[in-house]
């Protein structure tokens, strides 16, 4: 009888464990506000500042369940609270949500443009400390203000948080940008010497419909953002640093009547610094392979005198590229390739010398770039679709 | 009165069985009584021995050419076959001896002489004492009496009524032998017989139960069974003390190692092959009257995961399908823990995308996630025993509106996720996947899911974890369960996971087979190939 007794007490015991537990820090999905996307901008009036979080709206988001979806009303809820740092602000959001902010899916962390300009530094720190964030988050530098971008309501994604993860996580299409994340990105800031990148992003007005788009990437000094890139410019970036995945690159055609469009298949970058006669010259060897993607001109470009001309202007074409964002980096006084850090590697005495005015000494170093291109397919035509003109 | 004894222990060192049932009773004193010569005594003592029982039928008779000689059958009525009584015993008894015209040199009141020119059946024993009389008359044999005889005749007749041999409904197979074993066992060893015809193949009987006093078999190959698990097996066979085995899982439940444990440690099939193939490893398989289920021990965890058909058909598929095994007693045991833990505990392992359709989902569920898992599979099991337990055309009812009701109503209520209706019937697919730990599955799920409740993927963890250790501390009749994989048993593993091509399998489960019997005739040299041997090589 007394077992009996005690296994009673432990089957009750059990089932009060289950039934009464608050659940060891269990949180039932109902709960939770399931952060996307983040934008952080500068109050106007107060200076503090403004948290834009992007909640999913579970209620509208319209599941498979069918019933109940659509309705018109927006999948997302961009819910907003001002505070004297971002945690302070995230805390303050629950007057307005009921529940404290999930942030573990966030996808993607906007600035604001004013928020860049006064350095990243000090914000950054809460995302790399905030145990649910992940450092895999990525950063974009709104040209105005972010809560404008969370705003724009895409035509095919439902939340915009995800519209712009998708544009940028694509940028191996065009190479002409590169995902940063939070990790890269304090990486970046804490090395000290070389620049710092984060997409830009900003919304095109010239229409009814509001389309976000990225049309560079800005550039940071110290944490604080001090210019932006143009497309081409990253690309000039990407070239030397090796990241160039892939793009198009337009030459004139060699009679001058049109174009030829070449598609990146592969690129390599070498890089090589040397000290000579007081000179610092960075010698760049890159090689690419390329292909004919589309041709305008009637004249056939697949042959083998037509693929050396084609060649040689796609190369010239990459070094321009180059050139020009050496140039903007000039301006800037900003190492954007991370010279400093190459040549570190190879002279580590001379950079001890060097390393303090860096900034100085950077628009004069002097590059050599050796572009060695090659076309590698022309892709299904063996001649462009136009009447023979006897050429052959 | 020492007579008595004397004789019992001489008797029961002839028919060990009959000692072994004797001594289980409380022995009765009349029930060790010898026979007497007198018809009507003996008439009597059957009579009051059976309580007066209604269905004993007694006939007497006289015989002899001259009818000096009296006689008496004396039977069960619905157990003997009338018609054989009367064809080949009371037929030649009462006419047959007329035939022989001098009898002054055969004396009949000696049974023996009755029995060898009297009697044209196969299956008579004489009888001496009254116990073993009431014994072979209970068990369905005609008596035969003859009057100034102290033995008495008992003859086997008839058939016993079974069931045909079908296809076992729980072990359908598509490729491979559609019999089955029905519930009389001399029909269930006699398919045995014939799938091994070797004297290797040995048949021990034993009788089971003080009231119902089943014949229990058991079956093994001796070059390869090892003799101390043969030991073994008789040992706990002889333990046995109970009023009736009813179906082999009475035995089951005997014999078994861990009776607490949630893991069986006895299989058991209904299938004539399946018991072949097994005692051919070197297991001892035991089967009862009464039943079509035959145990087989030891019984090992992978055995579970192991199909007849795996054999039969060619290794590639089979080896697949016995991953998707292992892969759903996983998914049965742990399938609503994995859901509640992740859902509740661990939101940022879920993929973005998928977190927001389980958001979604349960929108509109009042139910915290524990709960919620814990109706379903609830609800699930009840419309499974309903199911099951009810005729066809009912249950299919049942399960109709139990799917409707379950799946689209609970969901359209706002009472039930989705997801979870998807989870709950996956699991629940799963667990038919694996028959042999159904019961394991179904009882761990809940154990997981409680935990998976309280304290998350932690909780799940632990409760692997300690679910290992008593899996890897179990044993079945002295092999490790979970061999080969814990003691780690190299050629073991070829029949694990993955199924070798049959002519790689050549060595016996070593944990098992008695230790010169562990290589089997196939071997790698066997791999078949046009090349080899005298084959004709011409297309």
């Amino acid at each position: 009888m007394i077992l009996y007794k005690k296994i009673y007490v432990f089957i009750l015991c059990f089932i009060m464990l289950v039934a009464l537990s608050g659940c060891l820090g269990g949180r039932e999905i109902n709960d939770l506000e399931i952060v996307i996307g983040m934008g952080i901008d500068k109050d106007k009036d107060t200076g503090d500042i403004l948290l834009t979080a992007q909640i999913v709206n579970e209620k509208e988001a319209g599941g498979a369940s069918g019933e109940g979806g659509g309705g018109g009303g927006k999948a997302y809820w961009n819910v907003n609270s001002i505070g004297k740092s971002i945690f302070d602000a995230a805390r303050q959001i629950t007057h307005k949500t009921g529940n404290r902010l999930f942030v573990s899916h966030n996808q993607v962390v906007i600035f604001g443009h004013d928020v860049a300009a006064e350095g990243l530094q000090k914000h950054i720190d809460f995302f790399l400390r905030a145990h649910e964030m992940r450092p895999t988050t990525l950063i974009l530098v709104a040209e105005g203000r972010a809560s404008d971008i969370m705003d724009a309501k895409p035509e095919t994604e439902r939340f915009p948080a995800m519209n712009i993860t998708k544009l940028v996580k694509t940028y191996g299409f065009t190479s002409h940008l590169y995902k940063v994340n939070m990790k890269d990105f304090a990486t970046c800031l804490m090395s000290g010497t070389s620049a710092t990148f984060a997409p830009l992003v900003t919304v095109s007005q010239d229409r009814e419909n509001k389309d976000v788009f990225v049309p560079g990437m800005a550039v940071f000094k110290n944490g604080k953002m001090v210019g932006k890139l143009s497309h081409d410019e990253v690309r000039g970036v990407l070239w030397v640093l090796g990241k160039v995945e892939s793009g198009v690159v337009i030459v004139p055609s060699p009679d001058g009547k049109g174009k030829a469009v070449l598609e990146i298949v592969n690129a390599k970058s070498k890089v090589k610094p040397e000290i000579k006669d007081g000179r610092i010259i960075f010698h760049i060897k890159i090689e690419e392979e390329l292909s004919l993607s589309e041709q305008t001109t009637r004249e056939n470009l697949a042959t083998v005198p037509g693929f050396g001309k084609v060649q040689e202007a796609a190369g010239k074409v990459v070094r321009q590229e180059i050139m020009a964002a050496f140039e903007r980096s000039k301006e800037l006084r900003l190492d954007i390739f991370g010279f400093g850090e190459m040549l570190h590697k190879k002279y580590k005495n001379e950079w001890k010398i060097m390393e303090h005015n860096w900034d100085d000494i950077y628009p004069t170093i002097e590059l050599d770039i050796h572009v060695d291109s090659r076309i590698v397919s022309n892709d299904l035509l063996r001649r462009p679709a136009s009447p023979d003109e006897g050429g052959e | 009165m020492f007579r008595y004894i004397f004789r019992r222990i001489r008797c029961s060192s002839l028919k060990n069985e009959n000692d072994r049932m004797k001594n289980g009773t409380a022995p009765e004193k009349k029930n060790s009584e010898p026979l007497l010569p007198s018809l009507e005594n003996n008439i009597r003592a059957i009579r009051e021995n059976l309580r007066g029982s209604s269905d004993l039928a007694v006939h007497e008779f006289n015989f002899g050419h001259d009818r000096r000689y009296r006689g008496a059958i004396v039977f069960i009525s619905d157990m003997a076959d009338k018609d054989e009584i009367n064809k080949n015993i009371l037929q030649p008894l009462m006419f047959g001896s007329l035939l022989i015209s001098s009898d002054a040199d055969i004396d009949y009141t000696k049974i023996d002489n009755v029995a060898r020119n009297l009697v044209p059946v196969t299956d008579s024993r004489k009888v001496a004492l009254l116990y073993e009389l009431l014994d072979s008359l209970l068990a369905g044999a005609v008596i035969l009496l003859v009057d100034g005889s102290k033995e008495a005749l008992a003859v086997r007749t008839g058939k016993r009524e079974s069931r045909s041999i079908d296809e076992p409904a729980t072990e359908a197979v598509v490729r491979g032998p559609r019999e089955g074993f029905n519930e009389n066992v001399n029909t269930s060893i006699a398919l045995i017989r014939q799938k091994i015809k070797s004297p290797d193949l040995c048949v021990e009987k034993l009788v089971i139960g003080e009231k119902s006093k089943t014949d229990v078999y058991i079956v093994y190959v001796k070059s390869v069974a090892d003799p101390k698990l043969i030991e073994e097996v008789r040992k706990r066979l002889d333990r046995i003390k109970t009023d009736a085995i009813l179906e082999s899982g009475y035995i089951e439940q005997f014999i078994e190692d861990d009776p607490w444990s949630i893991f069986p440690t006895v299989s058991n099939t209904e299938k004539p092959d399946k018991v072949a193939a097994k005692i051919l490893e070197g297991r001892v398989a035991i089967l009862a009257d009464g039943t079509p289920f035959a145990l087989v021990v030891p019984m090992l965890f992978i055995e579970s995961f192991q199909s007849v058909e795996d054999y039969y058909t060619r290794p590639f598929l089979a080896s697949i399908m016995r991953m998707v095994r292992f892969l759903s007693y996983i998914i049965s045991t742990l399938g609503p823990a994995a859901y509640v833990a992740l859902t509740v505990f661990h939101q940022e392992l879920i993929p973005t995308q998928l977190l927001i359709s389980i958001a979604e989902g349960r929108e509109r569920v009042p139910f915290p996630a524990i709960l919620e898992a814990f109706l379903m599979i609830f609800a699930f099991e009840i419309l499974r025993e309903a199911g099951v337990r009810l005729p066809k055309p009912v249950g299919q009812t049942v399960g109709i509106v139990g799917a409707i009701v379950l799946g689209e109503a609970s969901v359209q209520a706002g009472l039930i996720s989705p997801i979870m209706v998807i989870v709950v019937s996956a699991t629940a697919i799963a667990s038919f996947a694996v028959p042999a730990q159904t019961d394991s599955g179904t009882i761990l799920r809940y154990i997981f899911l409680a935990l998976a409740g309280i304290a998350g993927g932690f909780g799940v963890i632990l409760g692997l974890l300690v679910t290992l250790l008593h899996l890897v501390s179990l044993r079945s009749f002295g092999t490790p369960y979970l061999w080969p994989i814990a003691p780690l048993n190299i050629a073991g593993l070829r029949d694990f996971l993955i199924r070798m091509p049959l002519w790689m399998l050549s060595r016996r489960p070593q944990a098992i087979v008695r230790s010169d019997g562990n290589t089997r005739s196939q071997g790698p040299d066997l791999m078949p190939s046009p090349n080899k041997g005298g084959g004709n090589d011409t297309v």
